[in-house]
């Protein structure tokens, strides 16, 4: 395994930190942006609860068995779950490589499983924008570009498990994704949650969710 | 189509610069672009046209805020497909903002991230709104309701011969000369509202929902002045406008001096007053109520009695998008219907997955997209068919309209009834001067 340093870091790990800064300074922007905006002033009378409308926004409002999306399409359901696991993990793998945190030989190999799986169903997902007319016609450069940078970060932080080598070049990917993400739809990682608040406040207040049963 | 100048962009991107809130802004940077919403948007499902996949209509808004206020939209637009404002922009947005979406919000529940797509078309209406291109068919039905107090600009003497034919009707009915339909009389409990449609198309809506207000004792009115419950500029996306006609209702209500308006059966009439009016003029509003909920209301406390006998006939149920999914009431319409007919039978998907009948968002009002609004139509033929009803009861005369198209269309050969209409055929009445 590669000696980790905290003090000493490698020029890269330099790099790592500063794209974490940017990356983390520009999503914290979009943040306090919305913060700052606040959630809309209804004048109608409330007839719901919009605490409950939030809580089931990312409750039930999720729930796969209620969402067309979902149970549709449940290939790229189940992709987009692992897919998003695999990456939230890797971030995970990111600070604790960054922090020189080793996570040791049995779960270096479960982890880069993980990390693999997540590649293998973004390359899914990058083949089915590249051959489905519908995603075809929705993509845009930004679409691709993000999935690339976060199959290639999946491979090398699997890579780095293994192959301890790849342990630079990983990093170097790693500040490209982070630089990139506040730019580009990666950015929906905080997007995401705000649109569900909204969501879940909207339909709270007329009480349409939670759905009550007739 | 006129042509885009800078005045006009100047207006139209001023929607995006006035942001009062987070709403918009959330809503406009969400969506990944997985597509997924395309298998819940009746347009599509119909027409299998990409274009009209909902995810494109938020894009083609959202790729113009890109253009002007991110980053990337500024420095390389073509990375981010970010657009300029322009004729062809412009010319997409009508189509597919005013054409190509009845704004049932359908796709909203079931969108992977939770992007309010609905709303985001009605923000880029407003941007169209603001530059002068809502279609003209909409915006003269706009028009119409601001100079003349109705969306059909009805004159007040034929809207008055109307009711005074529909009262005779109910006083032969009821077989009580008293039965009554008032009009202009002030400190009743009720203020009541109609959709113009029944006095132009459907006057028996009225004399059935005066036999309901009759059973239950009510004390109620209508108004000359303002009866409209419809609020087009909720589908035009001019706030202005639709504050104007939210707030004059309002105000013909404290005129009247009513303990409650009372909204006719109308979907998006009970969204406008109930919900967005009161944001439209930044004030709270007095009671309002849909006619949907007073008649559960009056079941529930024994004030009107059904016999279910008296309707056989399979009864199915059409869920108006904007009482439902934007308004919250989907219980009511199925408490009354089980209480007032004997075979009740729902259709698949139904209540909050319901699908939009199609004449939703204004499509009615536009003629210019007609052969869409009946194409996507083809989705509740089917839905209807499946039922084996015999009649298609919906709380919303927009829906009752579409839905009779689509009977003839796609000969489906029902009875296309409100729920006014099922809860007075199903009451049996002793003249009160009896009692």
């Amino acid at each position: 395994m590669v000696v980790y340093n905290t003090v000493l870091m490698y020029w890269f790990e330099w790099i790592a930190l500063g794209a974490l800064l940017i990356c983390l300074s520009g999503l914290a922007y979009h943040m306090i942006r919305l913060i700052r905006l606040g959630v809309q002033d209804d004048y109608s009378a409330r007839a719901g609860s919009p605490v409950a409308g939030v809580f089931y926004s990312f409750t039930g409002g999720m729930d796969p068995r209620h969402k067309e999306s979902a149970y549709l399409n449940l290939p790229t359901y189940v992709s987009g779950v692992i897919f998003h696991i695999a990456v939230f993990v890797t971030i995970v793998l990111f600070f604790l490589f960054l922090t020189g945190v080793n996570p040791g030989q049995s779960a270096s190999l479960i982890l880069s499983v993980v990390a693999f799986s997540g590649a293998v169903t973004g390359a899914g997902m990058l083949i089915k924008r590249l051959r489905d007319p519908k995603l075809r016609y929705l993509s845009n450069a930004d679409d691709f570009i993000s999935l690339l940078l976060v199959i290639v970060f999946l491979i090398l932080a699997g890579l780095t498990l293994l192959i301890p080598a790849a342990y630079p070049v990983f990093m170097l990917a790693s500040s490209l994704l982070l630089l990139y993400m506040p730019l580009g739809k990666l950015r929906h990682a905080v997007y995401f949650f705000a649109a569900r608040i909204h969501l879940g406040r909207f339909y709270g207040w007329r009480n349409v969710w939670p759905p009550r049963k007739v | 189509m006129e042509k885009v100048t800078k005045d006009k962009i100047k207006a139209g991107l001023e929607v995006f610069r006035q942001l009062h809130d987070s709403k918009l802004l959330t809503h406009l940077n969400s969506c990944v672009h997985c597509g997924l919403c395309a298998d819940s948007c009746l347009y599509y499902l119909t027409m299998k046209d990409e274009r009209m996949i909902p995810a494109n209509k938020v894009d083609v808004v959202a790729s113009v805020y890109r253009r002007y206020h991110t980053l990337a939209g500024r420095l390389a637009p073509r990375l981010v497909n970010a657009r300029e404002l322009d004729d062809a922009t412009v010319e997409e947005m009508v189509d597919l903002l005013f054409g190509a979406c009845t704004m049932c919000g359908r796709c909203v529940r079931h969108c992977s991230i939770g992007v309010d797509i609905e709303y985001v078309v009605r923000m880029g209406r407003k941007i169209l709104s603001d530059m002068g291109y809502v279609p003209a068919s909409l915006q003269a039905t706009v028009n119409a309701a601001l100079e003349t107090g109705n969306n059909m600009a009805i004159p007040d003497e034929e809207f008055l011969d109307t009711i005074e034919w529909m009262e005779e009707e109910l006083q032969d009915e009821l077989e009580d000369p008293q039965a009554e339909i008032p009009v202009n009389q002030p400190g009743k409990n009720v203020l009541y509202t109609l959709n113009p449609r029944e006095p132009k198309f459907f006057p028996l809506s009225i004399s059935a929902m005066a036999k309901v207000f009759y059973a239950a004792g009510e004390s109620w009115s209508l108004s000359t002045t303002m009866y409209d419950v419809t609020n087009y500029a909720y589908f035009s996306g001019n706030e202005e406008h639709g504050a104007t006609i939210g707030q004059r209702i309002h105000e013909e209500m404290e005129k009247m001096q009513a303990g409650k308006l009372v909204l006719a059966e109308c979907g998006h009439g009970y969204r406008a007053n109930r919900w967005e009016a009161p944001n439209y003029v930044k004030k709270a509003f007095p009671e309002t109520v849909s006619s949907v909920e007073l008649m559960a209301a009056y079941l529930r406390e024994g004030k009107i009695t059904p016999d279910k006998s008296l309707t056989e006939e399979v009864v199915t149920l059409h869920d108006p998008c904007n009482l439902v999914r934007g308004g919250g009431i989907w219980h009511e319409q199925r408490y009354i219907l089980n209480r007032c007919v004997q075979h009740f039978e729902e259709m698949s998907p139904h209540g909050l997955d319901n699908f939009c009948c199609g004449g939703g968002g204004g499509q009615l009002a536009m003629g210019e997209y007609n052969d869409r609004r009946l194409k996507i139509a083809e989705i509740k033929a089917e839905q209807i068919r499946k039922t084996v009803a015999k009649i298609v009861a919906t709380p919303c005369h927009n829906c009752v309209d579409q839905l009779s198209q689509i009977n003839v269309d796609f000969k489906l050969n029902v009875q296309i009834k409100t729920i006014a209409e099922i809860v007075a055929d199903s009451l049996v009445i002793e003249p009160k001067s009896q009692k």
